[in-house]
């Protein structure tokens, strides 16, 4: 799977069954992303992939060899966190993979347009010490 | 689905693309499940024809009623074998590890001969690849092509050799005329044993066998005709278990042989996934043994189930918190567990000071976790004891049980589905 996988898309580690590590970057100029490489941190519980896995952006700092910030995004709390609605336990199937949900990601970071973070970001990074499966998203917005 | 040994000896359909064969990447991955990514183990089609293993689809539905490739509602009810599936995924399995070693060959044999010669530019390199699997007949790698077709060829005159193996056994039941010649084990037309094969080929039949031992030991050869065993296991019933007492729930779980330890939302899991092991077994072809039913389901358990850790087996319902964060609880309710501690001690004392003759349930009420100390405590002695009860004839007890509580829940169960039906149509 590693030399096949579609572009804007590395395996940096997926060495255990528990957690991979990917990194996207988005394929167009969107000047909100340009230039820059995201990692996203996948958790899989016993019941993958009948359920989903837990996704989220981790950060690198600007220091490191390999510098990894959190994407501007309406959906995506400063802490990494995304609101997506196929990484719920609604909009899951288990059809999903860690490619088609890299896939997902970059095209939701190239759709958009809003150099903003979702409502309440500050409120939500300071007091939420949840993991984002328990968290209960309004998926409210159809736009982005 | 279980975490393979070693990762990277799995056969992937990406296998194919570094060879000159990498148009058979879509087919390979067209013929795995796509919740399992495995190559289809008992392939079911569901109402809107997608296809998948049985247990796959069984789980998915179970879990949330709905197709995983289309999200259209569907119900195990509906599913229906897809044999024709099955036969092609079984030959193309058969044939893949031999294709696939040829086809890496044939690259290799490629990138020699363009080290030899003089590098050509891009398109000529590739178009010999292309083009290689047809070109190689005289070559060197066509010889070891060919040194395998003759390996299979090999085989395929050994076959008649079983055969024959098959009517000398029967000759202790029957008798059979000394003419040196043998029983085709269709028609039992008696013939020369080199003409028995190609016989077979075109038998019809209309003789019709004598003796059903002949034939059942051809079953391997001629699969597709008399493939279903002559005793089907049943399948087991859905139960409504927002309608079923704990008790009740556990009793049958007692009935079917399965562990009956733990709360009322483990039992309804471990439930739910024996029903899905079993009755994705009926599908089977090759069905398992119930041992080896059980042995799977204890691997669930270790894995999913009550043993897998307390926080799963305690929440099942509430999908969200099954991985819940213990120690990001634990904070952020640190107070309110040091008041309640705190609030215990103080009840404690009063007690111990008041009356030192309820130990018990004194120590129940000031554990925060007392269910969850009960169910460790089942948890540790209920396997054994149930092993100790029934170590051998396990699988014929249960079933026996089985098939008359089954007959019980049979109306039950339609009249569940109905309900169910009516608001989702």
């Amino acid at each position: 799977m590693q030399e096949h996988l579609p572009p804007g898309i590395t395996i940096v580690k997926s060495e255990n069954l528990e957690e991979w590590l990917m990194d996207i970057r988005v394929l167009d100029n969107n000047p909100l992303y340009q230039n820059e490489v995201y990692r996203l941190k996948f958790t899989f519980s016993s019941k993958y992939p009948i359920e989903p896995p837990e996704v989220q952006f981790i950060q690198c700092p600007a220091t490191s060899e390999t510098p990894r910030p959190i994407p501007i995004h309406p959906h995506i709390y400063s802490n990494g966190i995304i609101c997506l609605d196929l990484l719920s336990s609604a909009g899951w199937s288990p059809v999903q993979t860690v490619e088609s949900v890299c896939m997902s990601i970059q095209s939701m970071l190239t759709a958009n347009t809003r150099n903003e973070r979702p409502q309440g970001d500050n409120e939500f990074v300071s007091y939420n010490r949840r993991r984002p499966r328990d968290i209960n998203f309004f998926y409210d917005d159809d736009n982005v | 689905m279980e975490p393979p040994n070693n990762l990277f000896e799995l056969p992937d359909s990406t296998d194919w693309l570094s060879t000159p064969l990498s148009n058979l990447a879509p087919l390979d991955s067209a013929l795995r499940c796509q919740v399992c990514k495995d190559f289809f183990d008992t392939p079911v089609i569901t109402s809107c024809s997608h296809t998948f293993c049985s247990l796959c689809i069984r789980r998915c539905l179970s879990a949330e009623g709905k197709c995983p490739t289309c999200r259209g509602n569907d119900q195990v009810m509906k599913l229906r074998r897809n044999w024709g599936v099955q036969e092609v995924v079984d030959a193309f399995v058969a044939a893949r590890p031999t294709v696939l070693e040829l086809a890496r060959r044939v690259t290799a044999g490629d990138q020699d001969r363009m080290e030899g010669e003089e590098s050509g530019e891009g398109p000529v390199k590739k178009k010999r690849k292309v083009d290689a699997p047809e070109t190689v007949d005289g070559e060197g790698v066509g010889e070891e092509r060919n040194g395998r077709q003759t390996r299979s060829r090999n085989k395929r005159v050994d076959m008649p050799v079983p055969t024959a193996e098959v009517i000398e056994d029967s000759q202790d039941e029957e008798y059979v005329p000394e003419d040196g010649l043998v029983a085709c084990p269709i028609c039992n037309r008696r013939m020369k044993n080199e003409a028995v094969f190609q016989h077979l080929d075109t038998c019809t039949g209309s003789h019709t066998p004598s003796k059903q031992a002949s034939f059942g030991s051809l079953q391997p050869m001629s699969r597709t005709a008399n493939s279903k065993p002559d005793h089907p296991p049943e399948r087991l019933p859905a139960i409504n278990y927002s309608i079923e007492k704990d008790g009740s729930l556990r009793k049958k779980l007692q009935n079917l042989g399965i562990p009956d330890w733990g709360p009322k939302p483990l039992l309804q899991r471990r439930h739910t996934e024996w029903v899905n092991l079993w009755n994705a077994n009926c599908d089977s072809e090759k069905p398992k043994s119930k041992r080896e039913l059980l042995r799977e389901l204890d691997i669930w358990e270790r894995t999913q189930g009550g043993s897998a850790s307390m926080f799963s087996a305690g929440s099942s319902n509430t999908v969200m918190k099954k991985d819940f964060d213990k120690a990001a609880w634990s904070t952020s309710n640190d107070d309110e567990y040091k008041r309640l501690i705190a609030n215990a001690r103080k009840g404690n004392q009063k007690f111990v000071r008041s009356a030192d003759t309820l130990p018990e349930s004194q120590s129940a009420s000031l554990s925060n976790k007392p269910e969850r100390t009960a169910n460790l405590e089942q948890s540790a002695e209920r396997p054994v004891t149930q092993d100790v009860q029934k170590p051998g004839e396990l699988p014929a007890d249960a079933l026996r049980i089985n098939g008359v509580d089954r007959e019980a829940h049979q109306s039950q169960e339609i009249t569940n589905s109905q309900t169910l039906d009516t608001p989702s149509g």
